[in-house]
C-alpha cells in the first residue's frame, strides 16, 4: 500500500516538474528552448548512475552475506538502470542535435561513457538470463557488476583524457547551463525534476524487487516441480483431484504480502 | 600459502596450458591466421589508398588483436571444462588467485605472440616503418596484452559454463576493455608518429593504471567463480 | 517554442517510456503473483490429497 502511495506521489511530481520545466521556466539565453531537455536528461543520467551503484553495492553484500534478497536488489538496479541509461542517451541526443548540430558528440565524455554503460549492463542482464542456477547466477552477476562499476570511472577518465590531449574546441558544457538570466528558476526546475524522477525510481525499484522475489519463488517451485509432479501423478491415479479452494480468500493474503 | 608457492603453482598451471596449446597446434595457428585475414579484410575495406591504411593502422592492429585475443582467452578456459578439469583444479588446496594468475599468464603468452606477429603483419601489409619506434611499441604491446589477458581471463571464467558463451564473452568484455583499446591505440599511434605532442607517456600511464586496477579487481573476485 | 520537435521527442520518449515500463512492471508483477498463487493452491491441494485416508 505504501508503495502505491509512493508511485502516485512520483507520478504527480513528474507531471508537475514537467509542466514547470516546459512552460514556467524561461528559455535559456544561449540554447533557447532546447535547454529544457536537459532537465529530463540530467535526471535520467543521475538515476542511471545511482542504479548501477546500487547494483554494485548489492553484489558486494551478496558475496558477503550470501542472501538472495541482495541479488534481487542487484537485478532491480540493473534493469531500472538500463532503462534510465537509455533515456539519458536519448535525452542527450535530442539535446545535442539543436545545440551541437549532431546527435552524437564523440568528444563528450558523458555521452560516450553512457553508451558503454548501456552495453555493460545489457550484458549483465543477459548474463543473468543465461544462467539457470540461482546461486551461480547471483555470484556471477555480483562479480560482473562489481568489475563493471570499477570500470566506469576508468572509462570516463580515459575519454576525458582523449579529449584533453587533443585540444579540440570546447563545446557547451551542460554543467554551465545553470548560470544565465534566471538562475534560481533553472536550479529549481532541475532540482524538481531530479526529485520527481528519484521518487519514481524508488517506486520502480521496489516493484522490480518484488517481482524478482516472486519470480525466484516460482523458479524454485519449478525445480521442486519434477518431484512433486511425479508424486501427484501417482496420487491422481488413485483418486480424482478435489475442487480447488475459493480464490477470493487466498487473493487477499497475497495482496497483503506484496504491496 | 606463501607467495613463492603461489607463484610456483601459477607458473605450473601456465606451463600446463602452454604445453596443451603446443601439442594441439591447430588452435594457435588458426587464431593467428584468423587475425591476419581480419587485417587483410581491413585493407579491402579501407584500401587501396595506402596512406589511409597507415593512418588507421594503430586502430586496425588493436582491433585485430582484440578479436583474435577473444578467441585465445576463451579457449584457455574451454580446455578445462571438457572433462571437468576446472572443478578438479578448484579442489586442490591452493590459493584461488594462483589459478587465476596461471590462466592469466598463459593468456598473456598467447596475447604477446599474437601481438608481435600481428605487428609484423601490419607493418608488411600497410607499409609501416617500425624501425625507430621499437621500445615504445614493445612497451605498449606489453602493457596492452597484460591488461587484455587480465580482463579476458576473468570474463572467460565468468562465461565458461554459460549458454551462448561465444556471444557472451565478447559482449561482456568489449565494453570493459574500451579504455584499454583507446589508450593502446593512442600510444601506438604516438609511437609510430614519433610522438610529436609528447603524449605517449600519458597513454602508457593510463594503460599501466588500467592494468593494475583490473588485475586487482579480477584476482580478488575470480575465486568466487570457483566456489560455484 | 523553438526546436519543438526535439523537446517533444525528448520528453515524449522519456516520460512515455517511464510510464510504459511502470505499466509493464505492474502487469508482470500481477502475472507472477497469479502464477505463485496457482502454485500455492496446487501445493495445498496436493497436501490435502497426501493426507492418509481413514
Amino acid at each position: 500500500m505504501k508503495t502505491r502511495v509512493l508511485g502516485i506521489i512520483g507520478l504527480l511530481a513528474v507531471i508537475a516538474a514537467a509542466i514547470f520545466g516546459l512552460f514556467v521556466v524561461p528559455p535559456d539565453a544561449n540554447q533557447g528552448d532546447a535547454q529544457r531537455i536537459m532537465y529530463v536528461h540530467v535526471a535520467s543520467a543521475w538515476l542511471a548512475y545511482l542504479s548501477f551503484g546500487v547494483t554494485a553495492l548489492a553484489g558486494l553484500l551478496y558475496l558477503w552475506k550470501r542472501d538472495l534478497r541482495f541479488d534481487a536488489v542487484a537485478l532491480a538496479g540493473a534493469e531500472v538502470g538500463v532503462m534510465f541509461t537509455a533515456f539519458a542517451i536519448w535525452g542527450g541526443m535530442m539535446w545535442g542535435k539543436p545545440v551541437w548540430g549532431t546527435f552524437w558528440q564523440w568528444e563528450d565524455p558523458r555521452l560516450t561513457t553512457t553508451a558503454l554503460l548501456l552495453a555493460l549492463y545489457v550484458g549483465y542482464l543477459l548474463l543473468r538470463h543465461l544462467t539457470d542456477d540461482p546461486m551461480r547466477r547471483a555470484t556471477r552477476a555480483a562479480i560482473v557488476g562489481i568489475v563493471a562499476a570499477i570500470d566506469i570511472p576508468i572509462v570516463h577518465f580515459s575519454v576525458i583524457w582523449w579529449r584533453g590531449l587533443h585540444q579540440t574546441a570546447t563545446f557547451a558544457d551542460p554543467t554551465k547551463i545553470l548560470h544565465p538570466s534566471a538562475p534560481g528558476l533553472f536550479v529549481l526546475a532541475l532540482m524538481g525534476m531530479l526529485t520527481a524522477f528519484t521518487l519514481v525510481w524508488g517506486y520502480l525499484m521496489i516493484r522490480r524487487y518484488q517481482l524478482a522475489r516472486i519470480a525466484w519463488q516460482i523458479e524454485e517451485h519449478g525445480r521442486l516441480g519434477r518431484i512433486t509432479a511425479a508424486r501427484r501423478a501417482a496420487v491422481e491415479r488413485a483418486a480424482p483431484p478435489p475442487p480447488s479452494a475459493a480464490p477470493g480468500v487466498v487473493d487477499g493474503r497475497v495482496e497483503e504480502a506484496g504491496s | 600459502m606463501t607467495l613463492p608457492r603461489t607463484a610456483w603453482v601459477a607458473l605450473t598451471i601456465a606451463r600446463k596450458d602452454a604445453l596443451a596449446e603446443l601439442r594441439g597446434k591447430h588452435a594457435t595457428t588458426s587464431t593467428l591466421f584468423f587475425a591476419a585475414v581480419v587485417l587483410l579484410l581491413f585493407g579491402f575495406a579501407l584500401g587501396p589508398d595506402t596512406r589511409r591504411l597507415q593512418e588507421a593502422a594503430p586502430g586496425l592492429l588493436w582491433l585485430a588483436i582484440v578479436f583474435a585475443g577473444l578467441l585465445a582467452v576463451g579457449r584457455l578456459h574451454l580446455i578445462e571444462t571438457d572433462d571437468g578439469a576446472l572443478e578438479q583444479l578448484a579442489l586442490y588446496p591452493i590459493d584461488r588467485r594462483a589459478i587465476y594468475a596461471g590462466k592469466a599468464v598463459s593468456g598473456l603468452a598467447a596475447m604477446l605472440i599474437l601481438g608481435i606477429v600481428l605487428l609484423g603483419v601490419v607493418a608488411i601489409l600497410y607499409g609501416i616503418d617500425l624501425a625507430g619506434a621499437w621500445p615504445a611499441l614493445v612497451l605498449t604491446l606489453g602493457l596492452g596484452c597484460i591488461g587484455f589477458a587480465a580482463v579476458g581471463t576473468f570474463y572467460a571464467g565468468v562465461t565458461v559454463r554459460m549458454r551462448a558463451r561465444e556471444v557472451m564473452l565478447p559482449l561482456l568484455m568489449l565494453p570493459v576493455i574500451a579504455p584499454l583499446l583507446l589508450a593502446a591505440v593512442k600510444a601506438t599511434a604516438a609511437a609510430l608518429g614519433g610522438d610529436p605532442f609528447g603524449e605517449l607517456a600519458a597513454w602508457l600511464q593510463l594503460l599501466a593504471g588500467y592494468d593494475i586496477i583490473m588485475i586487482i579487481a579480477a584476482a580478488a573476485t575470480y575465486g568466487f567463480l570457483l566456489e560455484e | 517554442m523553438s526546436n519543438l520537435i526535439f523537446i517533444v521527442a525528448g520528453y515524449g520518449v522519456i516520460l512515455g517510456g517511464l510510464a510504459v515500463y511502470a505499466v509493464m512492471l505492474r502487469r508482470r508483477l500481477r502475472a507472477a503473483r497469479d502464477e505463485s498463487l496457482r502454485i500455492r493452491r496446487d501445493a495445498e491441494a496436493a497436501a490435502v490429497e497426501d493426507r492418509p485416508r481413514p
